[in-house]
């Protein structure tokens, strides 16, 4: 890293002359001030980040041995080849995709409205926030094995208030139903997140704004659309930018219940990530879908980071 | 996890204890920096960075081996050597985790043990392996999914049962049942033993025998077959038995149910009824199952026998309880006990749990045979020593595996209180005490299951799937192909050729450990 060229204030300092000298004139090798305080930041950056991010590209270009310690056999872009050409891989990307906008989507919609409605409590607000707030606190895999249980069709208490109103399927038997069930269970954990958010951005609109709204006549959809969501915009911004990220890696929850069935009704591109890995200890295979998903995660936060940066909120 | 503690007689070493000098502290150095004995600060700072280079390079060295004591006593050796046994959290580790300490008391040897999900276990192997060092000296070897795909990593008994300072297995590797120690202990080579049968779970029918002796008059007089499980029922009456039990009895919603998440159990239960049928994963699949192999050659499932199999056993689960496609063996066993079913095919080492809630109600015997034969899964696993182990931990080692599969030990895990699976040894089943114990009542209600299973362990009955090590990856093709017919996605022909081109496809990239 090249520092800034010396200032000439310590000169000044020290009682020498206020002309830079050619010495200090010449580009440093060693980083500045500022550089040094951030070089233990920067390393222990490349320990945890950048090290294993160059590993799994040389390991997606590899085949990985563990016996007797971890070896690789260069393979090329054998790896490569075989993540453009899987047949099952395409059918995973398009089921990731839906369910990534099913669950964002209806967290965002559900978050926002929880908000509204808990924002308009006049009374008991704090009570209703902390219940809301409970699904959150639970580990994914907890919330996994609890929606295990309850959709159990010989124990589960919901599969027993679906028999009372006709539903006599199983809900993590059949398709559609198995995928709509690990949906909500994501839903269930992480709307009071986007509750919680919105929140805080609806406390933070002005109240003179409002008043000023309601004398010009603004009704509730009016107030709504025209002043406070455009004044929440930028949390609700950040909400969706954190879900989003936490959405494309999903996975306690569908391998604690469906296992990624049935006929691979849920299998998500992290389960099959996991599968790869850690199953099939196919580890060169791995890092390249690793990397894939690290690239698809990086094209959905750049284009949320370049809505909140057109909107100047990322100053 | 579970982790055994130390015995109570038993001499803990004191931790390394630290003293650090008041002069090293900042405020120490600043309150009197010149007076005499003070250490500066920056000595201090030298100090603990070179306490903490070998500290680092301490870590770095060469392990210590265990230490070996003169003794007269075979078993008493290696002791005060520590050694960490990993399992997948089943009933025979309970049972030897529940008591150790007659182990302790023989040898001195204090064992930890750490219990976990199997997919969880396999991934501790696997990078304890590649780590080069020996966290787990002990491993709980899955022949699927550590013995093939890690065989050279583990160490070939024969040859520490070969040292004749150390105690030999009890009635030598020929009492352990022949077809448990090929499947469980042995690859790919007739002369290599890489671990010693522990367990040995195998599928069996288990059927609510207070029903079948309540209907039979009536189904046999329906159906024109005596209903009750024997030698000769075939799979169709299998079904014929479950569609009327669907059509005819009240006591239980459904005839049958079964393991059929996309999960490893569904291979397992499908896996029956495709041998029964005649069809199999490889030209060869009674070697590729008993001693495994690398490369096992083409793939047969898209066979016919195999795709009557499959055809079979999507009509079986038509009419089978709905959310037979949501269990694995314990969703299934857990409906069998809530009264769901009449019958299933599940292991046989749910017959504790079974007797538990239902006393005296419940039948066990071997799965119906097919139009080519009967076939029962064998899900049994061996305790293996990591090949990364130093010699004396090793020989340790070796004397917990003699011990843990001893028949004293498996006797004594059959009557624990907190589980204990099935004995793995011929000298067990021949003890007069545990022939009474395979009938009722009895103190020990897995051995109720004894006639089924080995009636399935015979060679010519017992199912065992291919021992290759790329095994993981065939298993999840062939039970997400077998879903997919089961979801109507496919076509038991177009599922079993899906799968053949899977498996042919997984077999070509090869394997390298």
């Amino acid at each position: 890293m090249t520092g800034p060229t010396a200032p000439a204030a310590p000169a000044d300092a020290a009682g020498g002359t206020a002309r830079p000298t050619p010495r200090a004139r010449r580009v440093r090798l060693l980083p500045g001030f500022e550089g040094r305080m951030m070089a233990p930041g920067l390393l222990l950056l490349a320990a945890l980040s950048i090290v294993p991010f160059l590993a799994i590209i040389v390991m997606s270009l590899a085949r990985v041995r563990l016996l007797g310690g971890v070896g690789l056999d260069w393979v090329g872009v054998d790896n490569w080849k075989r993540f453009f050409t899987d047949p099952d891989l395409g059918w995973i990307w398009v089921r990731t995709g839906v369910y990534f906008t099913l669950t964002v989507g209806l967290e965002m919609l559900l978050g926002l409205g929880l908000a509204l409605a808990v924002w308009r409590l006049a009374r008991g607000r704090n009570a209703a926030l902390t219940l809301l707030l409970l699904p959150m606190f639970a580990a994914p895999v907890i919330v996994g094995l609890l929606g295990r249980f309850l959709t159990d069709s010989t124990f589960g208490l919901y599969t027993w208030l679906l028999r009372q109103v006709g539903y006599d399927g199983d809900i993590l038997g059949s398709k559609a139903s198995a995928f709509t069930a690990v949906v909500l269970m994501d839903v269930w954990e992480w709307t009071p997140l986007v509750t919680l958010i919105a929140l805080a951005g609806l406390t933070s609109i002005p109240a003179s704004v409002r008043e000023a709204a309601a004398i010009d006549g603004a009704g509730g959809w009016s107030m709504l659309v025209h002043i406070i969501l455009p004044s929440i915009s930028n949390v609700l911004l950040v909400a969706l930018l954190i879900r989003s990220m936490d959405a494309i890696r999903y996975f306690d929850v569908i391998w604690a219940t469906t296992g990624g069935g049935p006929a691979d009704a849920t299998k998500t591109v992290p389960v099959r990530l996991y599968e790869t890995a850690f199953r099939f200890f196919d580890l060169g295979y791995a890092a390249a879908i690793g990397l894939a998903m690290l690239a698809a995660s990086i094209v959905v936060a750049r284009a949320f980071i370049r809505v909140l940066d057109r909107e100047g909120l990322t100053r | 996890m579970a982790v055994h503690p130390p015995a109570p007689h038993e001499k803990t070493p004191a931790p390394p204890s630290v003293t650090i000098s008041d002069a090293a502290s900042p405020t120490a150095s600043h309150a009197a920096p010149d007076s005499a004995g003070a250490v500066p600060r920056r000595t201090v700072l030298r100090a603990a960075a070179a306490g903490g280079g070998a500290l680092l390079l301490g870590a770095c060295a060469s392990r210590k081996d265990a230490p070996r004591h003169a003794t007269a006593d075979p078993w008493r050796q290696f002791a005060g050597t520590t050694l960490n046994f990993i399992s997948e959290n089943t009933a025979p580790t309970a049972a030897i985790a529940a008591d150790l300490r007659p182990f302790t008391r023989l040898t001195g040897i204090r064992v930890n043990i750490v219990t976990l999900e199997l997919s969880a276990l396999v991934q501790k192997v696997a990078l304890d392996l590649a780590s080069g060092q020996a966290q787990y000296q002990v491993i709980y070897a899955d022949p699927y999914q550590v013995l093939a795909p890690y065989s050279k990593g583990l160490v070939e008994l024969r040859e520490l049962a070969a040292e004749p300072d150390l105690p030999k297995p009890p009635g030598g590797f020929d009492d352990f049942i022949p077809t448990q120690l090929d499947a469980a202990g042995r690859f790919a080579d007739d002369d290599k033993v890489f671990a010693l049968p522990y367990d040995c779970p195998t599928m069996i029918w288990q059927y609510r025998r207070d029903l079948f002796d309540k209907y039979r008059d009536r189904m046999a007089a329906d159906l024109g077959f005596d209903p009750m499980p024997g030698e000769d029922t075939t799979w169709e009456q299998y079904y014929a038995i479950a569609e009327w039990f669907n059509d005819n009895a009240d006591d239980v919603p459904y005839g049958t149910g079964h393991q059929a998440k996309q999960h490893d159990s569904l291979m397992c239960d499908f896996s029956n009824v495709l041998w029964a049928h005649g069809g199999g994963y490889f030209d060869d699949d009674p070697a590729v199952g008993r001693l495994g192999a690398v490369d096992p050659g083409p793939c047969r499932l898209d066979s016919d026998a195999a795709i009557a199999a499959a055809e079979f056993y999507r009509r079986l689960l038509a009419i089978a309880d709905p959310a037979s496609r949501t269990w694995d063996w314990d969703g299934v066993g857990a409906a069998f006990r809530a009264g769901r079913l009449a019958m299933c095919p599940n292991w046989h080492e749910f017959a504790a749990a079974n007797e538990e809630v239902m006393p005296g109600k419940v039948g066990y015997a071997p799965l119906p045979k097919g139009p080519a034969r009967r076939a029962g899964m064998y899900g049994g696993t061996g305790i293996a020593i990591s090949a990364n182990t130093l010699p004396n931990e090793r020989r340790a080692a070796w004397l917990f595996l003699v011990w843990a599969t001893s028949p004293d030990t498996q006797l004594r895990g059959l009557a624990s209180k907190v589980g204990g699976g099935t004995p793995t040894r011929r000298s067990v089943y021949d003890r007069p005490d545990v022939k009474a114990a395979a009938r009722r009542p009895s103190p020990m209600p897995n051995l109720l299951t004894t006639d089924a299973v080995e009636r399935t362990w015979r060679p010519d009955a017992i199912g065992l799937r291919p021992k290759i090590p790329m095994w993981n990856e065939c298993d999840t093709a062939v039970y997400t192909e077998v879903s997919r017919m089961l979801a109507g996605d496919a076509s038991p022909a177009e599922a079993m050729r899906s799968a053949r081109r899977r498996f042919d496809r997984i077999i070509a990239r090869g394997w390298k450990a």
